[in-house]
């Protein structure tokens, strides 16, 4: 909610960023676990080269993902980034014409020394986001979450909390 | 740091609307329009927003909202309304207020201004003010939420000021959440964080609940499902185990408490021949008798422990018995006054006045006496110690609807002809939809003021407009740890909409009625806090919020524990009331002196259960405060409203998830998506309260309003009984 309050983007399948519930086991032996899906600015991303167009590309400076909209060529036209991405990162409107859009982890609020807003509206500050060193060092590398795959290929910029019960999860860039 | 745009200001308020929490919300405006919200990102413990919070630019500006005064263009509750100018609607509201009381007497007057919007000046509090000064009204009793809660607080404590701050949960050294979900009802901002952390910290948690919510998900080490209206049979078994094991806490039962032994004798049988042993409670409740034992071992055997009694299992046809033995628990265990501890009383309630924090307020817009009240006796079960709505006068919240529907023939003090309605949703909120819309077509007049057209809203006569939290000045209290807010006028009203105490004061104006309001909003803030410790308005204002800063966190009866000698408890015994005189003097049998299992209506064992098999339990839901925020898109993409129902119930009656099926008793029928899990035990179904009810042209409701389903009783004490409630799930046959 605040991430479609703070980026402005409407109500419908556009979401930079969704929460999934895990439901597994019989009642009552039951695990329930609450995995994040948004874009983990890979270290290798595979939309990058999966684009015609060059719309997407990787910022040298912070890792960002970053996605050109204007010249996307739109999910009617192509939607190769869709296919590409393991995590479906890449979201766009209802309207045939829409172009790809994603989370930029709020390019503007770190230019401005600000956190993203997912990690600054999150009620259980179960979010954090930084430099690759700076969240492993916080955190440590385990990149195992029910309901995540870690893609050898793309390498996505995620480390889950370890041996912590609960979902704690942090994105890097 | 502040980031905005050229012409762009960000301004801090408080959102007030009734989720549970009071939070802080950073609006950015520019050009006099919301372009964006954040929450609060300063010291912890931030007051961080949930989703309805984050969503609050598109209710601002929903195309939905009510714009101009209305009144009514086709038959009462059809929905059909044509604009009218402001002078109208105040003149037709004042003319028709005169003529019922001329023709009735003020008592035909029946106003409800409900919680919808948890702040202190632009309340119910105006009109009720004023229709004070008009010559009086009726109005109702029972808090919906906690009633059961709230009397067995006043009869044991002889307060309902007795939950420890919710940051004191990380003192504890075991926590138990009984039907308490916070991850979704809040239950005071932060209260989910902490029991985080607490966590973290190694903290044990238990939840008892009958499903596996996204608490239990995150927070519990292990999850105990029991059947609803069940609760009071589980606390009772485990005061039994404590003791024939002799774990209580004999110094604190002898020092603090009254009628410990009239309770044992009840347990052990001595009253009825029964043994209250875990294997009496596993029969009642479906819960295993060595879980029962288990959990009594570690509650009594690991101090301080908290007891969170939440407050849906007090929301069943005998809810302030199971309040009054989780309170009992916490005596025998000495978990009270303690840091750490918890009272399981009346879970906190955020916002001043049930905050059990003791603010300090300047005066406030009062009530004058209610001249309706004057030589009426008191109601039966009133507590002496207890001095709200203590008058007969006063309908009780679940028989409101029967009481217009039948007046004075029905056993009612009065026939009621005028309804007026703020701040809340009655139609939807209250018990039994279907009777509530047959009650209001026999009204002669009825004043809505809303935001939405609401169930309710649809009944009206006149709706009048109401500005939003954005647009107009007030106050609140709250919090864990407390503090004051401040919620900033930012623009002017929207359209052509009003504050609560704009309107009242015009209305005033019209009725002839001098000095019912001499200030503007602001000068009436000005006041309040003068009699704080805020030490400067201005910054207060500026900064939304003032912080009261505890070196500890705040635990009540610290001083009736540490020293009792010249600290007694507000009971008429001085001590914990374990038994109490007061509730033996009301003679109900149905409402005994000790806590004590009674089967509830429609529990489990009320024969209705051959024709309904399923226990309706309703929930909150994330996107929705009470039957606010329906309408936002936003907040309604976030999760459909969907009748939780059990694998081996949904494929006994070949229910797949995603399914249309109707849910029915003989109060009304439903139709709604299945949602088939695991996370709800078998035998109970359940669905988020507040959906908006919209009956079809047979009169069932699309909307899944669970209140079409429950029965407008209340329990002896005056409990809502919205968890007792059997039903029929079938598939609906395409």
């Amino acid at each position: 909610m605040a991430c479609k309050d703070w980026n402005n983007i409407p109500p419908g399948p556009a979401n930079w960023i969704s929460v999934e519930t895990i439901e597994e086991g019989k009642f009552p032996n039951l695990r329930v676990s609450f995995i994040i899906h948004k874009c983990h600015h890979c270290i290798e991303p595979a939309c990058i080269q999966s684009c015609p167009s060059g719309a997407i590309s990787k910022r040298k400076e912070d890792g960002i993902v970053v996605v050109h909209s204007e010249i996307c060529l739109g999910k009617s036209k192509c939607g190769l980034c869709l296919d590409s991405c393991p995590y479906k990162a890449p979201q766009f409107r209802e309207d045939n014409q829409s172009h790809m859009e994603k989370c930029d982890l709020c390019l503007e609020r770190w230019e401005q020394g600000k956190k993203p807003i997912c990690v600054m509206g999150c009620p259980t500050r179960a979010l954090d986001a930084g430099s690759l060193e700076e969240i492993e060092s916080l955190y440590g590398k385990n990149h195992e979450a029910i309901g995540f795959i870690y893609s050898l290929k793309t390498k996505p910029a995620i480390v889950f909390r370890s041996k912590s019960k609960i979902n704690n999860k942090c994105y890097i860039k | 740091m502040t980031m905005k745009e050229p012409n762009e200001i960000i301004i801090p308020t408080i959102c007030s609307y009734h989720c549970g929490g009071l939070c802080l919300l950073k609006v950015h405006i520019k050009e006099g329009k919301i372009i964006r919200i954040e929450t609060d990102d300063g010291e912890e413990p931030q007051l961080r927003a949930c989703p309805k919070g984050r969503a609050l630019r598109q209710r601002v500006y929903a195309p939905d909202r009510i714009k101009y005064p209305l009144k009514r263009a086709g038959e009462r509750g059809e929905g059909k309304f044509v604009r009218i100018s402001w002078d109208e609607a105040l003149d037709k509201i004042a003319s028709e207020l005169k003529r019922v009381k001329d023709t009735y007497g003020p008592q035909a007057i029946l106003y409800r201004g409900g919680g919808g919007n948890v702040t202190i000046l632009q309340s119910g509090t105006p009109m009720a003010r004023l229709l004070s000064m008009f010559g009086g009204y009726t109005t109702a009793w029972g808090y919906y939420s906690w009633e059961g809660a709230t009397f067995a607080s006043a009869a044991t404590f002889g307060t309902i000021h007795v939950e420890n701050a919710r940051e004191d949960l990380l003192n504890s050294r075991f926590i138990i959440l009984w039907g308490c979900d916070p991850a979704t009802s809040i239950q005071g901002t932060n209260t989910m964080w902490y029991l985080i952390q607490a966590k973290e910290k190694g903290i044990r948690i238990v939840s008892v609940d009958p499903r596996f919510s996204d608490s239990t998900a995150v927070l519990a080490d292990q999850w105990i499902p029991i059947k609803p209206s069940t609760d009071v049979a589980m606390l009772i078994a485990m005061a039994y185990v404590i003791v024939e094991n002799g774990l209580q806490d004999q110094k604190f039962l002898d020092r603090y408490t009254t009628g410990f032994e009239k309770y044992c004798d009840y347990l052990f049988g001595k009253t009825d021949g029964i043994t209250k042993d875990p294997n009496w409670a596993e029969k009642i409740t479906g819960v295993p008798s060595e879980t029962i034992r288990d959990l009594a071992h570690k509650y009594a055997t690991t101090k301080p422990s908290a007891l969170i009694a939440g407050i849906a299992p007090g929301r069943t046809s005998i809810g302030e018995q199971y309040h009054r033995a989780a309170m009992t628990l916490a005596a025998m265990t000495g978990n009270i006054g303690i840091h750490g501890g918890n009272a399981a009383g009346r879970s906190l309630g955020s916002q001043f006045p049930f905050n059990p924090f003791p603010f300090k307020i300047g005066p406030l817009m009062t009530i004058p006496p209610n001249q309706v009240e004057k030589d009426m006796p008191d109601r039966i079960t009133v507590l002496r110690n207890y001095m709200q709505w203590r008058s007969s006068a006063h309908i009780h919240i679940s028989k409101l609807s029967d009481a217009i529907l039948k007046g004075r023939k029905g056993g009612y003090p009065s026939d009621y002809k005028l309804f007026y309605v703020l701040n809340c949703n009655p139609v939807n909120q209250l018990p039994n939809t279907r009777k509530w819309s047959e009650a209001l077509k026999k009204l002669e007049f009825m004043v809505v003021q809303e935001q939405f057209m609401t169930a309710t809203a649809r009944f009206a006569d006149i709706i009048l407009p109401t500005s939003t939290i954005f647009e107009r000045n007030d106050i609140t209290a709250g919090g864990s740890p407390p503090f004051y807010g401040y919620l900033c006028k930012m623009f002017d009203a929207l359209y052509e909409s009003k504050s609560q105490l704009d309107i009242a004061t015009e209305l005033a104006n019209r009725l002839g009625i001098k000095d019912f309001n001499y200030k503007t909003d602001e000068e009436w803030i000005i006041e309040f806090v003068k009699g704080t410790d805020i030490p400067d308005y201005d910054s207060f204002k500026k900064n939304a919020i003032y912080r009261i800063k505890l070196k500890e966190p705040y635990v009540p009866f610290k001083k009736q524990i540490e020293d009792p000698e010249n600290n007694p408890f507000p009971t008429p015994s001085g001590k914990i009331e374990i038994y109490s005189e007061q509730i033996a003097s009301m003679n109900k049998p149905d409402l005994p002196p000790i806590p004590k299992y009674i089967e509830p209506r429609e529990g489990p064992t009320d024969p209705k259960i051959s024709k309904y098999p399923l226990q309706l339990i309703s929930k909150h839901i994330k996107r929705r405060a009470h039957s606010q925020f329906e309408t936002i898109p936003w907040l309604r993409e976030l999760e459909p409203h969907a009748l939780e129902i059990n694998t081996e119930d949904a494929r006994s009656r070949g229910i797949s998830s995603g399914d249309l099926i109707r849910v029915f008793n003989d109060r009304g029928e439903i139709i709604v998506c299945a949602k088939v899990t695991e996370r709800i035990m078998p035998g109970v179904v359940c669905l988020p309260q507040g959906a908006w009810f919209t009956p079809d042209e047979k009169g069932i409701d699309r909307g899944g309003c669970a209140n079409t389903l429950t029965m407008d009783e209340h329990s002896p004490c005056g409990a809502f009984t919205s968890n007792s409630c059997l039903v029929q799930v079938e598939k609906v046959e395409s």
